[in-house]
């Protein structure tokens, strides 16, 4: 089957813009990384994997109004396309069917 | 919030010069966003410090890729994008045609020249490489060092050398000797003619693995009764039939049977012969001692030995096996450098023919470069024109690189057109050529290194004449190109008429150089036909004693004939030319001599009446008498002679020489005995006149043409088995200089056809900038400016960049001509009026060139010219 790829670090993303919601922009995309898998990510590297994440059709964006605390400039807010969505099911479904191949045992040694 | 101050502005400003463009807002935004959050959470430093690592992180070279556009653009080499250009190029071709035909017929010209001297060059580059293992062929020189530290390079060898290196050397495969070329008559039934060939030693076809048509040339070579000829020869005297096995008369006497037909040798080999015999048939006395320097000598290395390891062990090879001589030192030089350096200085290999080789060779790029030069500038004063074109294509949406593509396509298909009139014209003019240069260039298209040079000629000159125009005219805003501002003012580079300025100051400097050189060389040419030296020789016949007249006895005859004759005033014998002695001896010896260094002088025997028929002054003392044995160990010196051996008055002491201690009898002026490059050299003259082989007569003056039939009439008498011919000395003289000669007719066409290119383009440019001052001609006139004064304001322009141009090449013109002149020991001031000529002469024509377009201008009518606005 063929499949879009996707990266570790780029199905974070995509996820937490799906999470956001309406609000999903540069800022809120990298704090809420940093607070939901408390790992310190830059913001270079998520507006990288946003820009790509939308070069690879995943993501759609349009510029939203201006606030006075960004000097007045206007935000990028991010939605996930259908295609993103069908990309995150798809990675889903694998990650499932893989953890349902486990042996029992082994799932019990893991501490699952 | 003024977040915004406290962040790095280093940062900031690398955001902004190198940031993506369509990100860069909400970037922005998004950075002070997060720096306000991190001063908040881990303090100001730190959150400058994360600031400026998110910057530079972003700052990736391609971290994001380039948005596509949405509607794509031809790629610039397409097939529909080149056709496009072809139909472009080839329409502006005929809606300019006197500004096309400009242009074509100046890189027309331009690449005749630079394909001719290329063809020569080539031809010239590849002497000898035709041979197989011509790597390892080597020709031996031997070095001999003189008084002080002069070292002489002596291109004859000892006969037993070649035998000598068979034995002791163990890096040589094969070695063989060769007497120098002679023509010897060849019988054949009735064919009679004289044919050039040589005596080789067995081992020639060890060194020179020649192919043969038929028979074994080894074999044939070895056996004394047998003879090697050439293609060439074999079809003229056996036309019909095979010619081994046939019986061949060489020189009246000897008889030789065909052994082996070898293919033609090409032009390009140093080696020219028509037949080959056995060293041994011919091989005299004083060729088989180490003392003379009687032969040529080549030999063939082993392979995976180098020269200098063969050198090495040729250490002290003539103190083995020759007494006399102990301070000389073998050299060996690669075939194929044979051709081409010629000159040994000191021992080593200075040059010779490699120097005209790059002489023509930048002539003919400079050639070149002038002609592309003429396209540059055109196209950049047609520019302004043209710039709608561009406007119009780039708003369009014409890529950069399709519109260098389609001027450099235009410029190509124009040297594409030049290139085959050019071809033309080396096809027509390459008969002339190859006279003038005794060469047998063809423009043979079967060998693809020519294909490569021609195709290689055309895309450089399309490239190189179109490169300004597509680089310039292709880089500007599209709205300042189609407001006309692209071309007024080009912000902050040279525009375009400065660089035609440039361009046209270089295009004179090369001219005035070509034309310096044009009038020194061909003053110092003139110098070497007039200057008295010291001997007569346009009045002087000779002729080579061959035949019957090798005899002696039958010579003196025909010279006492000869004396007897109302029109001949003298007649004399000679074992050389007086004005090319080649042979230097070491053997002088005086009192008073520094034992231990040895001096070269030259030397040579002459016949009864020598002084006489030559014209050579004598200073002191009296010639050798006629008939009188007593004068064969007598000897006549020259000033050179004097001064080396420190004598005031020389006449009447005694030397040492070929034939024993004698007296010098008389003192000659200093005569030239070879090139004017050379200072004169101390010679002695010896009386001998069996040794003679040549025959000089003086005619009485005004009775030239009886001379000549009274002598042919006699020289038929005693020796009519031999076609008759005779030369003057002066031509003998003249062959000394046969490369000057060459240079000096090149230069001059060179010359001449630099500066009509460049007045070429000058003529276009004035025509340009006359139609761009139309209307400032038409107030002018308006206004009452005199005709005079029009033209003048118009010519001077032009005249300027050529003045600075003549300034700017004198002092290289100087140099360089000073350097040429350098190599002539005797030879013409460079004085300042040559200077002044040349410089007069470009102005000249120059001022010729632009004058008709600003005269044309000057006269129009104002009215014309101003109705439009």
């Amino acid at each position: 089957m063929k499949r879009a790829f996707l990266g570790e670090f780029e199905e974070v993303v995509l996820l937490t813009v799906a999470i956001l919601d309406e609000g999903a922009y540069g800022v809120t995309v990298t704090q809420e990384i940093e607070q939901k898998t408390g790992r310190a990510v830059g913001f270079s590297t998520v507006h990288t994997t946003l820009q790509r994440l939308q070069e690879k059709g995943f993501l759609a964006s349009e510029m939203g109004g201006a606030t006075a605390e960004r000097g007045g400039r206007r935000k990028r807010f991010f939605v996930v396309t259908a295609a993103g969505r069908k990309a995150l099911a798809e990675v889903k479904q694998v990650r499932e069917q893989l953890w349902n191949a486990l042996p029992p045992q082994t799932l019990q040694l893991m501490g699952g | 919030m003024d977040a915004k101050n406290k962040t790095p502005g280093w940062a900031n400003w690398l955001l902004k010069t190198f940031g993506h463009p369509d990100t860069q807002e909400e970037v922005t935004g998004d950075l002070l966003e997060l720096y306000a959050h991190w001063v908040a959470t881990v303090g100001e430093r730190k959150a400058r410090w994360r600031y400026s690592l998110n910057v530079l992180k972003l700052l990736r070279p391609f971290a994001v890729r380039n948005q596509s556009t949405d509607y794509s653009t031809p790629f610039f080499l397409s097939p529909a994008m080149i056709q496009n250009y072809v139909k472009i190029a080839l329409r502006n071709l005929l809606r300019h045609k006197a500004y096309s035909l400009i242009n074509i017929v100046g890189l027309a010209l331009g690449m005749a020249c630079s394909l001719l001297i290329g063809l020569w060059v080539y031809d010239e580059l590849n002497y000898d490489r035709f041979l197989p293992y011509h790597a390892q062929i080597h020709y031996v020189r031997v070095n001999y060092s003189f008084r002080g530290n002069e070292i002489q390079t002596a291109s004859a060898t000892p006969g037993p050398l070649s035998e000598a290196i068979t034995r002791d050397i163990p890096q040589v495969a094969a070695v063989t000797k060769l007497t120098w070329p002679s023509e010897r008559l060849v019988h054949v039934g009735d064919r009679v003619a004289k044919e050039q060939g040589q005596y080789a030693s067995v081992g020639f076809f060890d060194v020179f693995d020649l192919p043969a048509v038929s028979g074994n040339p080894r074999s044939a070579l070895a056996n004394l009764n047998q003879i090697v000829i050439s293609q060439r020869l074999a079809e003229i005297y056996f036309p019909n039939s095979q010619a081994v096995g046939q019986s061949l008369q060489l020189d009246n006497n000897k008889r030789f049977v065909v052994g082996a037909v070898l293919k033609n040798l090409p032009p390009t080999s140093t080696l020219q012969f028509d037949w080959l015999v056995n060293f041994k048939a011919q091989e005299e006395e004083w060729q088989t001692q180490w003392g003379y320097n009687a032969v040529q000598t080549y030999l063939r290395l082993k392979p995976a030995t180098t020269a200098l390891q063969a050198e090495a062990s040729m250490k002290g090879m003539f103190r083995r096996y020759a007494t006399f001589n102990n301070n000389e030192h073998i050299v060996l030089q690669p075939i194929t450098d044979l051709h081409l350096w010629g000159d040994y200085e000191n021992g080593v290999a200075v040059g010779g023919q490699i120097e005209y080789v790059r002489i023509f060779g930048i002539v003919a790029l400079f050639i070149l470069l002038i002609a592309c030069i003429n396209f540059m500038n055109l196209s950049t004063a047609r520019s302004a024109k043209r710039s709608r074109e561009v406007g119009v294509r780039k708003v369009i949406g014409a890529r950069r690189l399709a519109l260098v593509g389609q001027f450099l396509s235009e410029s190509t298909i124009l040297s594409l057109l030049s290139a085959v009139i050019a071809l033309v014209l080396v096809w027509l003019t390459l008969p002339a050529f190859n006279t003038l240069f005794d060469k047998q260039i063809t423009l043979d298209f079967a060998d693809p290194v020519r294909w490569i040079g021609i195709t290689g000629l055309v895309l450089i000159t399309g490239l190189l004449a179109g490169s300004y125009p597509a680089l310039f005219l292709s880089g500007g805003q599209p709205a300042r190109i189609l407001q006309g501002l692209h071309f007024r003012f080009s912000n902050h580079r040279a525009g375009p008429a400065q660089l035609r300025q440039v361009l046209v100051v270089f295009q004179f400097a090369l001219s005035t150089f070509l034309i310096v050189g044009m009038l020194v060389i061909g003053r110092q040419m003139s110098y070497l036909r007039t200057k008295h030296l010291g001997l007569d020789r346009g009045n002087v016949v000779y002729l080579n004693l061959e035949g019957q007249l090798n005899d002696y006895q039958k010579t003196e005859a025909l010279r006492h004939e000869l004396i007897q004759l109302p029109s001949v005033a003298g007649a004399t014998t000679a074992a050389h030319l007086p004005l090319n002695i080649q042979s230097n001896t070491t053997d002088l010896h005086w009192s008073g001599q520094n034992e231990k260094q040895l001096v070269s002088v030259s030397a040579m025997s002459v016949g009864n009446d020598f002084i006489k028929t030559t014209g050579i002054k004598l200073l002191d003392g009296r010639d050798f008498r006629p008939n009188a044995l007593a004068d064969t160990a007598c000897y006549l010196i020259n000033e050179a002679a004097a001064r080396l051996m420190g004598m005031n008055k020389p006449v009447g002491q005694h030397i040492t020489f070929w034939f024993g201690k004698g007296p010098i009898i008389g003192l000659m002026k200093d005569f030239h005995l070879g090139s004017l490059r050379e200072a004169i050299k101390p010679l002695v003259i010896t009386y001998m006149p069996p040794s003679a082989q040549y025959l000089l007569i003086k005619p009485r003056a005004g009775q030239t043409a009886q001379a000549l039939a009274d002598l042919e009439r006699l020289v038929n008498q005693f020796n009519g088995d031999y076609p008759f011919s005779y030369h003057f000395l002066d031509e003998a003289y003249q062959r000394l200089y046969h490369r000057e000669q060459q240079v000096s007719v090149l230069i001059n066409y060179f010359g001449i056809l630099a500066i009509l290119i460049s007045c070429l383009g000058l003529f276009g440019l004035a025509a340009f900038s006359a139609e761009q001052r139309t209307k400032e001609i038409g107030i002018r006139k308006v206004l009452g400016a005199s005709i005079g004064s029009l033209v003048a304001l118009l010519s001077t322009d032009f005249l300027k960049l050529v003045l600075i141009a003549f300034i700017l090449a004198s002092p290289v013109a100087y140099y360089v001509m000073q350097q040429w002149l350098t190599g002539f020991a005797y030879r013409v001031e460079l004085s300042w009026w040559v200077f002044v000529l040349a410089g007069g002469l470009a102005v000249g024509i120059a001022l010729l060139t632009v004058s008709y377009q600003s005269i044309k201008t000057a006269l129009m009518n104002p009215v014309k010219s101003l109705r439009s606005e």
